[in-house]
């Protein structure tokens, strides 16, 4: 038999593809999709790092897709999940309201779906939304900070760093903030409210604006973790970067968790930070996939209790700041 | 045992010249876009079986709608020798003003008894405003495209997040819409979805303006060169002004696709789609520097972005993977492009 270089180079292609689609077939137990729309900050790089592990673990094979905040792209993502009959779909939208026709496609196919720290707008799909319990756990951040203050003495100028109202992940905070403050008027007055977006550069702005408006301001609450180096360079710009215990320290509280808060927190210039507890909602993610492939019918919400790290509680807590993680594997690095 | 067949010299220049020519006239045919498309398809049908299902290629037909609509809108200003950076925000914009007429907490147009008529006419409005807007600003202002589009995708992206936030309690997105409007983005016949009536609608008039109305000549005329057209008595500020308006209209319309298949008047539309409009058409063969275009060549952009898309999505990779992949696709039909136009020039 002759074989020509055309025949020789089709069959070598045709052959590889064919060995290819064995190993994109090659697949364990269960296949779940992870359908973020970002990885822009250290809570979604750590989170999806943690989820391909512990899927690892069970025996289960991952695929990704990242919408890029484009809501129509992320419900094409879905729908070709749902053809590639995944198991289950773990999913990160970004508008609650847009995810809907996501959820009941999912449902069509009998797929079921997990939101993962943000829940979809209510609708008549069903989907289990995990959640962390932001109002709670930005209170006892808050609680911590003023016990401070209260030990402390004297009268604070606060101001708080909001996220993007379109998140309800930041009204909760800003309400969990406001729940505490409203409380404690007597010693505390909330002179600034920045609206940020969750853009690191309107926080700057915001925050620079807001120092030199109240250049008293000595306590300070953040709705996320990633804008620390912002209110850092103000906070030095300003001469009020110090570590507790100095003359002129703000008490400074954060929330998140990140490797950031971390390291601020071991150099004694973060008083507390209200960490969402990434491990856990990653295991109460993947235990509803387990529930629903059971037959249960887990409720649409599950918090995340989470927890509030200090100073003072630092070694003992550590292990299950996900942050802690991510600046040892830095530190590694 | 094989053996590679060993062929004459005589033979060898002759089979050269053969497949060179037939080369040639691959790389020059209109159809080397969809050719590359089913290639693709193919290679990816081997590693993914599930791209080849009844499903998916409804999947991909129906998401890539809205998007050549947008994308054919687009082709008019290119052939003038024009782009238009504002679509994306006049889809947004769009979006959420036609979304707040009709939405059933509390649109504007409830009380009218005919909402989904209303918001529908809001829709096409805004996206014929703005652009007539960028229209005017280019011809009676002597402003470039570029600078006019760009502004005006600030400008109207920032409107619409405002309008959002003022009108909506949560500040995200106006939801509640009607079943009736929600079916023009998602509804099917026989499993065929309603928007490949309104798409090809569009293409249908979009095709018949460019190839048989004195308009369409025009506007090829000016692309080509402006001021011959000048001379010959085309009224290029008027035509290029319509082209703007055309580019508008179809964001419109595309925005009452999308806005339908997602059950929600977002401010944040399309805000990622630019290069894929642009490059829907420039794939397809539609020039940057004007003078050439064709509805069919936009569709084959479209097309083929479309089933990258779909193939990558499927494949489940991480985004480093999958963004490799897709620069590496599209730069390979870029490349193909570009030995294309180039061997154009050599005629």
């Amino acid at each position: 038999m002759q074989v020509t270089r055309r025949a020789f180079t089709v069959g070598a292609l045709v052959a590889a593809a064919g060995s290819m689609s064995v190993m994109v077939k090659a697949e364990g137990n269960k296949t779940v999709a992870l359908l973020f729309d970002s990885l822009v900050s250290p809570f979604w790089v750590s989170g999806i790092e943690i989820m391909r592990e512990k899927a690892k673990a069970k025996g289960w094979t991952t695929l990704e897709n990242i919408s890029n905040f484009d809501d129509n792209k992320q419900f094409e993502q879905v729908k070709a999940m749902i053809s590639r009959k995944v198991d289950g779909i773990l999913i990160i939208q970004t508008d609650a309201k847009a995810v809907i026709p996501a959820i009941r496609a999912a449902n069509a196919a009998n797929i079921p779906m997990v939101h993962f720290n943000r829940p979809p707008a209510k609708s008549d799909a069903y989907s289990v939304a995990i959640q962390a319990d932001n109002r709670k756990i930005m209170q006892d951040t808050v609680n911590f900070m003023v016990s401070q203050a209260k030990q402390m003495g004297g009268k604070y100028k606060a101001c708080i760093l909001i996220g993007d109202l379109g998140d309800v992940n930041a009204i909760q905070r800003r309400d969990g903030f406001f729940d505490v403050v409203n409380k404690n008027k007597d010693i505390i007055d909330v002179v600034a409210r920045i609206a940020t977006e969750w853009n690191a550069d309107k926080a700057f702005a915001g925050l620079t604006n807001a120092i030199q408006a109240n250049p008293d301001i000595n306590f300070l609450v953040t709705s996320s973790d990633f804008l620390h180096p912002q209110i850092e360079q103000v906070l030095k710009a300003a001469n009020k970067w110090h570590k507790k215990g100095e003359a002129g320290h703000v008490l400074f509280g954060g929330f998140d968790g990140d490797e950031g808060a971390y390291a601020r927190l071991q150099d004694g210039y973060l008083d507390a930070c209200g960490v969402q507890n990434l491990f856990l909602e990653v295991d109460m993610a993947f235990g509803a996939f387990e529930d629903l492939w059971a037959g249960k019918k887990p409720d649409k919400l599950l918090l995340d209790p989470g927890f509030v790290i200090t100073q003072d509680d630092l070694m003992a807590k550590r292990d299950q700041m996900w942050g802690y993680t991510v600046w040892k594997k830095m530190q590694k690095g | 045992m094989s053996t590679m067949q060993a062929i004459a010299p005589g033979g060898t220049a002759e089979a050269s010249r053969r497949r060179r020519g037939l080369a040639v006239r691959l790389l020059m045919s209109e159809y080397l876009v969809p050719g590359v498309t089913v290639i693709y398809f193919l290679v990816m049908w081997a590693l993914v079986p599930a791209i080849a299902t009844t499903e998916t290629l409804l999947d991909i037909l129906a998401a890539m709608l809205p998007l050549l609509v947008v994308a054919i809108g687009q082709t008019f200003v290119l052939i003038v020798a024009g782009i238009d950076l504002s679509a994306p925000s006049i889809l947004a914009t769009a979006s959420v003003v036609g979304a707040s007429m009709m939405t059933g907490d509390g649109g504007f147009a409830l009380g009218t008894g005919v909402p989904v008529l209303v918001g529908i006419v809001a829709f096409l409005a805004v996206g014929l405003l703005i652009g007539l807007l960028n229209g005017v600003c280019t011809t009676r202002l002597g402003m470039p495209p570029f600078i006019v589009t760009l502004t005006t995708m600030m400008f109207f992206g920032g409107f619409a997040l405002f309008y959002t936030s003022a009108l909506t309690e949560d500040g995200s997105s106006f939801g509640d819409l009607p079943a009736s409007f929600v079916a023009i983005g998602q509804g099917t016949v026989v499993g065929v979805p309603y928007s490949l009536g309104v798409a090809g609608v569009v293409m249908l008039v979009a095709h018949l303006v460019l190839s048989r109305t004195v308009f369409g000549q025009w506007l090829y005329a000016i692309g080509r060169n402006p001021r011959a057209a000048a001379i010959s008595g085309v009224p290029v500020r008027r035509a290029v002004l319509w082209a703007f308006a055309i580019s508008g209209l179809c964001a419109g319309i595309a925005s009452v696709l999308y806005t339908g298949r997602l059950e929600t008047g977002t401010p944040v539309l399309g805000q990622r789609i630019l290069l894929d409009i642009v490059g829907g058409a420039v794939i397809g063969g539609v020039s940057l520097f004007g003078g050439q275009g064709r509805v069919t060549w936009t569709l084959y952009g479209v097309l083929f972005l479309s089933v990258v898309d779909k193939g990558l999505q499927l494949l489940g990779l991480d985004l480093a993977s999958v963004f490799a992949i897709k620069g590496l696709v599209i730069l390979c039909a870029a490349v193909l492009d570009a030995v294309r136009h180039r061997l154009m020039l050599r005629g």
